[in-house]
């Protein structure tokens, strides 16, 4: 990727061009100069369980931004300028996908596999399934259940507006909201729930109201707001997690 | 497995509570929790661990004793931390969602010493 100095000043002279014309043209010719830089960023972010076809496309759209908002008059070497950018473009794809970025992709396969069982069983049973029934079902091991039900806390680095699933069974959150009562809605509720909770996204305060207010267990909530139990779970964990650090910052 | 006590101490810091959660998830599972119960267990270890610990972690170990009893499973967290940590008081949020979760629960400081025991009975057949 090394550049020589020629290279360099006239791409610096390329990047002074499209700051000054905006021309798409060059635009393109100073992304594909640098889609190396973005190929290199992706392949630091390989092996955490997310194609690197995939990855290499996230830091493409990363250098995109990057080239569009450079500003050469600043002094700054391009590259220093775009690499936190597509590094937080790559962050926030794994964040999106709900995956924190060190979870092993055998556990999140695990987790994706056995947040299925646990539905099916659910729905099939009328109740909430044991370990070993759920271990049965997936053909693994109940120590692997364990671990990939765990795995789900690793969501809690998702961001605060992620809450879509990627997943077609369990369509996103947002979509569901609008068969709940209306009443819980309600500014009563927000008050009853206290400054903190109000601070939460919409929906997770409805989720917590239902499981701690309204006293519903995980796999009724998933069945009211028809997403999996899994997928309530960590809602519900990151919602805590969030409120504890509220209330740690409040005090 | 009547009397089974599993203990786990280790670095005051919020990094590690996942293996004291981790932790009650497979004893739970042990005990023929169902996915539910295994679930608010984790709940209650974060929100109790969380008291202890704080988002930025306390100078000392934490140590958590797991107790499995016949029907129920019983998890003690304590830790003496020299930094000085903020009251672990409850807030009236955190005493709801407890409560929610487990059948009993409690949490206590005495000096530089603080301490939370739970209870979680089995109810799944």
């Amino acid at each position: 990727m090394a550049l020589d100095r020629n290279d360099k000043n006239e791409l610096m002279r390329t990047f002074e061009a499209f700051a000054e014309s905006r021309d798409s043209a060059l635009r393109d010719q100073l992304i594909e100069a640098h889609l190396g830089l973005a190929e290199y960023l992706a392949r630091r972010f390989a092996n955490r369980g997310e194609p690197l076809d995939d990855l290499v496309q996230v830091a493409s759209l990363g250098l995109v931004k990057a080239v569009e908002r450079f500003d050469p008059a600043r002094g700054l070497e391009f590259t220093t300028f775009a690499t936190p950018t597509i590094v937080g473009e790559l962050k926030r794809h794994f964040r999106d996908k709900g995956w924190a970025v060190r979870v092993p992709r055998r556990v999140q396969e695990l987790h994706l596999r056995v947040t299925k069982v646990i539905d099916d069983l659910s729905l099939e049973m009328g109740r909430s399934p044991l370990i070993p029934e759920i271990a049965q079902r997936a053909g693994i091991t109940e120590d692997e259940v364990i671990e990939a039900i765990d795995a789900g806390s690793a969501y809690r680095s998702a961001s605060l507006d992620a809450g879509r699933s990627d997943d077609e069974e369990s369509p996103g959150l947002l979509g569901q909201l609008g068969d709940l009562d209306p009443e819980l809605a309600s500014a009563e509720r927000r008050a009853a729930l206290g400054p903190l909770i109000g601070a939460l996204p919409e929906r997770e305060q409805v989720m917590l109201y239902l499981r701690f207010y309204e006293g519903m267990t995980q796999s009724e909530i998933a069945k009211h707001l028809g997403i999996s139990q899994m997928h309530v779970s960590r809602l519900l964990a990151r919602s805590l997690q969030q409120l504890r650090e509220l209330a740690e910052d409040a005090s | 497995m009547h009397g089974e006590e599993v203990r786990l101490t280790m670095p005051a810091i919020p990094q590690l509570l996942r293996v004291a959660r981790l932790t009650a998830a497979g004893l739970a599972g042990r005990l023929g929790f169902n996915f539910d119960e295994i679930e608010d267990v984790k709940i209650a270890v974060d929100e109790l661990c969380f008291a202890l610990v704080g988002t930025k972690g306390r100078d000392g170990d934490l140590t958590v004793v797991y107790r499995l009893l016949d029907d129920a499973l019983e998890i003690e967290g304590s830790g003496t931390f020299t930094t000085d940590a903020p009251n672990p008081v409850p807030s009236e949020l955190s005493a709801q969602i407890l409560a929610a979760v487990v059948d009993e629960h409690e949490l206590q400081r005495e000096g530089a010493e603080v301490r939370f025991w739970l209870r979680k009975q089995r109810v799944a057949s």
